[in-house]
């Protein structure tokens, strides 16, 4: 899949606000922590990849609902049919349960950093007047993400070119040696990239204290409360829910 | 030359400014993708799932190292570990808390070697490394309610595959494991930080 390094929102449905992503991205940490109820965790599901739809990136939305419903038909055939060898079913049992559970995370992260451009996140929060110390490691580390996901194929590339293969086998012989071919090379592109965006960090001034201005105009506007409120809500039900099954036991 | 000016910032200003709080941002999403991708990587054997502190300490100790290496302030494991609890210990509260005390011990083992001491950076990331540790912590001690929401969300088989692979106690070998990888992630970071050093010049 490819991630571009700059989310951008121009073809979006509607244009949320970069603090209600924010809010879908805290809902869905608390709903793959605490849900245990499968239909409506697959509901919360399809509800992410309806927002990501609207939020522009509409054939990825499509992609990933595919392999949402490919996943969940996966796992009804496995439970109706209870058949075939324990050892295999408890495995592909067990990838698609990591797969489910870390859906909601994953999906929330792709409409953070696939729609949404590092400045409108600045600006948002500084409309709330949260301090630059904690604002500025969080938006940098959502801009980042992508990043590390583009270096790593190009040092993948880059091995591939010089002869070295990734393949599961050379790991499991070799893992120290991977390590060190694979993370020295990754750590030092990355390393070179932050200093570029430190740089231009200072340069636009990011180390004043004088509040910033921003060509972004960021509005919580009439749909940024409703889906809000939804998801917060969404999270509480959650949340409250797993308390009470876990209570019961 | 580097050095030099690392120092001088240090002795100038004690708050972490922009620029740094940019390698930490930066480094903590280094640090969670690695250790997502090794994470899902691994799990799709049972046991390597259960060894994950063990493999993701070993690749992830270097990240850490030069992490605060580059910014030697109060604040860059912090900062790395409450990324950390945001991304991967939002399971239970008790997760987060010990992946924050883990991140918050790591920084007084740095500020006892006064943010100049080598060892005392490398025992910091043995410190660091319990964090991977702690979204374990429902095995054990909310392991009752984990396990009634397997069976309800997961199935029955998955519930029991964890019942029988992760018995009671597994949170002190996790516990150990988290050493373990500590200590071998701090080794390697140190060969790997001084040869690469050394072919930089």
């Amino acid at each position: 899949m490819y991630i571009s390094v700059y989310g951008e929102d121009r073809s979006a449905l509607v244009r949320f606000d970069s603090r209600t992503k924010f809010v879908i991205f805290i809902s869905s940490l608390a709903v793959s922590a605490n849900s245990f109820n499968a239909t409506a965790h697959e509901i919360y599901c399809v509800v992410l990849c309806v927002m990501l739809f609207l939020c522009g990136k509409k054939w990825n939305a499509v992609k990933m609902s595919l392999l949402l419903g490919t996943a969940v038909y996966v796992r009804t055939c496995m439970e109706m049919q209870a058949t075939g060898s324990t050892v295999v079913v408890t495995i592909i049992s067990f990838i698609l349960t990591i797969f489910l559970y870390c859906f909601p995370i994953l999906m929330s992260l792709l409409i953070i950093t696939q729609t949404t451009r590092i400045n409108q996140f600045l600006s948002a929060f500084q409309a709330m007047h949260i301090p630059t110390r904690i604002v500025i490691p969080i938006a940098v580390m959502f801009r980042f993400i992508p990043t590390v996901g583009e270096e790593w194929t190009g040092v993948r590339k880059a091995m591939a070119f010089r002869g070295m293969s990734l393949e599961p086998s050379v790991i499991i012989r070799h893992p120290v040696k991977t390590v060190e071919y694979i993370l020295i090379p990754l750590l030092f592109s990355c390393i070179s990239i932050m200093e570029e965006l430190a740089a231009a960090a200072l340069a636009r001034g990011m180390d004043s204290d004088n509040a910033r201005t921003s060509y972004e105009t960021v509005h919580l506007r009439a749909y940024d409360y409703i889906t809000m409120i939804l998801f917060i809500a969404a999270g509480i039900w959650f949340f409250a829910t797993g308390m009470v099954t876990g209570g019961a036991a | 030359m580097a050095k030099k000016e690392i120092a001088a910032s240090a002795n100038n200003n004690k708050k972490l400014r922009t620029k740094e709080l940019i390698y930490a941002g930066a480094f903590g999403a280094l640090y969670i993708v690695l250790m997502l991708v090794i994470v899902l990587g691994t799990s799709m054997i049972p046991i390597l799932y259960l060894l994950a502190p063990i493999t993701v300490g070993l690749v992830c100790g270097t990240v850490y190292m030069l992490c605060v290496l580059k910014v030697r302030k109060f604040g860059a494991a912090l900062i790395l570990g409450v990324l950390f609890a945001i991304c991967a210990c939002s399971n239970a509260w008790f997760s987060f808390v010990g992946a924050l005390a883990a991140a918050l011990l790591a920084e007084l083992v740095i500020k006892l070697g006064k943010y100049r001491s080598k060892k005392m950076y490398l025992l910091s990331f043995v410190v660091f490394n319990l964090n991977m540790a702690c979204p374990y912590m429902m095995l054990s001690f909310a392991r009752d309610s984990f396990l009634k929401r397997s069976v309800e969300y997961y199935g029955q088989e998955y519930a029991d595959g964890i019942e029988k692979i992760a018995p009671t106690w597994i949170f002190f070998p996790i516990l150990g494991f988290a050493l373990i990888g500590g200590i071998l992630g701090a080794l390697l970071a140190n060969t790997l930080i001084k040869s690469t050093l050394k072919k930089q010049g």
